[in-house]
């Protein structure tokens, strides 16, 4: 794209709303068919260095085979940020991430991450800030508000503030008497990917459930690609009127379906709730157990049909549909049974 | 006698929980014990509760299993929207909402919670998954109840590190810091403990079936406030139990105990 960043210094241009939107002004906003391959988007626009953001609720809509092609393709001193951002672990084991901006680092229920842990305990990656999924999520939103900063009652009477230098507590300056309110900048992350079910050729997004952060940071960050379960004709999409992102945020569109499995996608399908279960209890436990899950889930396969193949091909995915549907009630849930056998190592 | 097993701390735990809610509120639910609580509530005297979730999900369909997720489809499951995540935090602090429920590994005497690391960043002994929705539903909601196993490491007299905040340094440092709301409660496989209104310490307010002021103290690594008179929580009703069991949890994902 030619485009450099005028702001060098990662942790600067994280806050750098004049040079997001120097960056924005230069983007090509002709539209265009922007479609290209995984492989192509990710070697065009993650680049070495960025600040890269986790979209989708970190398993849920999350563009997780894009990930997996970005440690693939070896990208390194990534920057890591988002609320939440559960997959930043193995970006962290294969070499990719060397920081990052925390909020939330886990899989809820399921454990604690303890690759994370090590990887932080060893200094082979850094926290640069912490925050709250709130206040983080409201700068990516003072971002999409073209605000540089934003009054906040999050984050008050904490110890945060000891590790998170870009926020500052002041008296409210347009309101009355004693009234501490944190100020939070507007937040410019690099690049992201999200994953969505249904996009045009142009870069024109439909969300379908939540959206999170995703509209926030479409609009935030420097480059954008949109993975699609489903390619449709711009005149599906003007039809419904329910793009949530422009054509002219998104620099690249990639035809991906299955690309946020083994996490969830609404109406598509179900968590491989295993998987999660596997790397947070088995994968994550040792380095050696880390190096050899990632080896074989992402090194070591292709793309998501092959993610797919690997984990019990047609019934796996087909039972995941039908799970999807039967919590979004969209089908007889009255036959589907949820229930799975529980991934619970077995201990000496 | 009773053919229905008697409550196991869990789901004591979750049944405590459940009391917090009142029929009408509107309750910010998170993942695990709260989720638990909050649907039970909903299945016996809380029938017009509305559940809100930080992932987005505003007032889902009642669903045919436990989310397995706070991010579930089961938690915007014929939602009538959904909210951005900013959005759906901002409504706790413009007074849409009327209870909260917060876990941390370490909860104080003033009610702070840390869910950031044990020990410190610059000298780490373990390092937690961070605040998550903690620090915003614990800023900002008018009532939040905490929720905890009770040992005297996980209630310690002071966190190693204030993620969410509880009363501070107790008395009126909370308002002073320009924070709304507070906890109101906080509900152990022991008990149920509330704020002394003046002090803002950790007070004892209700204790499970066989537990002791003797047996809340040793697992407490401060001293709590104990007033003279202590009701104990009467065990859950046999009806109540059943719908547990049968309805809200059907395969003891969160209230079966471990190795049973």
């Amino acid at each position: 794209m030619g485009q450099k960043y005028s702001t060098e210094d990662h942790l600067k241009r994280l806050v750098d709303y004049k040079g997001a939107r120097e960056f924005h002004l230069n983007k090509d906003r002709r539209k265009r068919d922007k479609r290209m391959s995984l492989s192509e988007a990710v070697a065009e626009f993650v680049w070495d260095g960025d600040i890269f953001a986790e979209t989708g609720f970190s398993y849920v809509r999350s563009p997780i085979q894009a990930y997996f092609e970005v440690v693939r393709q070896q990208k390194k001193n990534l920057t890591g940020i988002g609320s939440p951002m559960s997959n930043t672990s193995y970006f962290m084991a294969r070499g990719c991430m060397t920081g990052l901006h925390l909020s939330y680092v886990g899989v809820e229920m399921r454990g604690n991450d303890k690759n994370f842990a090590r990887m932080i305990k060893s200094k082979t990656a850094e926290i640069y800030s912490i925050w709250s999924h709130g206040s983080m999520a409201q700068g990516f939103k003072a971002a999409q508000l073209g605000s540089p900063c934003i009054g906040s009652k999050q984050l008050l009477g904490t110890d945060m503030f000891t590790k998170n230098p870009y926020v500052h507590v002041i008296n409210n300056p347009v309101g009355e008497g004693d009234d501490p309110v944190c100020m939070i900048p507007a937040l410019f992350p690099d690049v992201c990917i999200i994953h969505v079910q249904q996009a045009d050729r142009y870069g024109n997004a439909v969300i379908q459930g939540p959206a999170i952060n995703d509209v926030a940071l479409a609009a935030a960050c420097r480059k954008v690609i949109i993975t699609a379960e489903r390619i449709v004709p711009e005149m599906t999409i003007r039809e419904n009127s329910n793009a949530s992102i422009p054509f002219w945020y998104v620099d690249a569109v990639v035809e991906l379906p299955y690309g946020a499995y083994p996490g969830c996608c609404p109406g598509h399908y179900y968590w491989n709730r295993e998987w999660w279960e596997w790397l947070i209890r088995i994968g994550t436990i040792t380095q050696e157990n880390m190096l050899e899950f990632t080896d074989r889930w992402i090194f070591n396969t292709k793309d998501p049909y092959d993610f797919v193949e690997k984990c019990g091909g047609i019934r796996t995915i087909d039972h995941a549909r039908r799970l999807a549907e039967a919590a979004a009630g969209i089908s007889d849930d009255t036959a589907i049974s949820f229930h799975y056998d529980e991934v619970i190592p077995k201990r000496d | 006698m009773s053919n229905v097993a008697p409550a196991n701390p869990l789901e004591m735990l979750a049944y405590n929980l459940s009391l917090l809610i009142e029929d009408g509120q509107i309750v910010y639910v998170g993942t695990g014990l709260p989720m638990v609580g909050a649907m039970l509530a909903h299945k016996t005297h809380a029938k017009n509760i509305t559940m809100v979730f930080e992932s987005g999900g505003q007032d889902p369909s009642e669903g045919c299993d436990m989310p397995w997720s706070v991010g579930d489809p089961f938690t915007f499951r014929k939602t009538p929207m959904s909210m951005e995540m900013s959005v759906s935090f901002g409504q706790c602090a413009l007074g849409y909402v009327d209870i909260a429920f917060q876990g941390g590994a370490q909860i104080d005497m003033y009610g702070n919670v840390n869910t950031s690391v044990i020990g410190s960043y610059e000298n780490l002994k373990s390092i937690l998954p961070g605040s998550g929705g903690g620090n915003d539903i614990g800023s900002l909601t008018e009532k939040s109840v905490l929720v905890g196993l009770q040992t005297p490491d996980r209630f310690p007299e002071r966190v190693d590190f204030l993620t969410t905040p509880g009363y501070l340094e107790g008395g009126d440092s909370r308002v002073k810091a320009g924070l709304f709301g507070g906890p109101i409660a906080v509900v152990t496989q022991v008990g149920v403990y509330d704020f002394e209104p003046v002090s803002k310490r950790m007070r004892i307010k209700a204790l499970n079936p066989g537990m002791t002021v003797e047996i809340a103290q040793a697992c407490t690594g401060f001293e709590l406030l104990v007033p003279d008179e202590i009701p104990m929580v009467e065990a859950p009703p046999d009806e109540v139990l059943e719908i547990l069991r049968t309805v809200v949890d059907p395969r003891g994902v969160f209230t079966k105990m471990p190795g049973t």
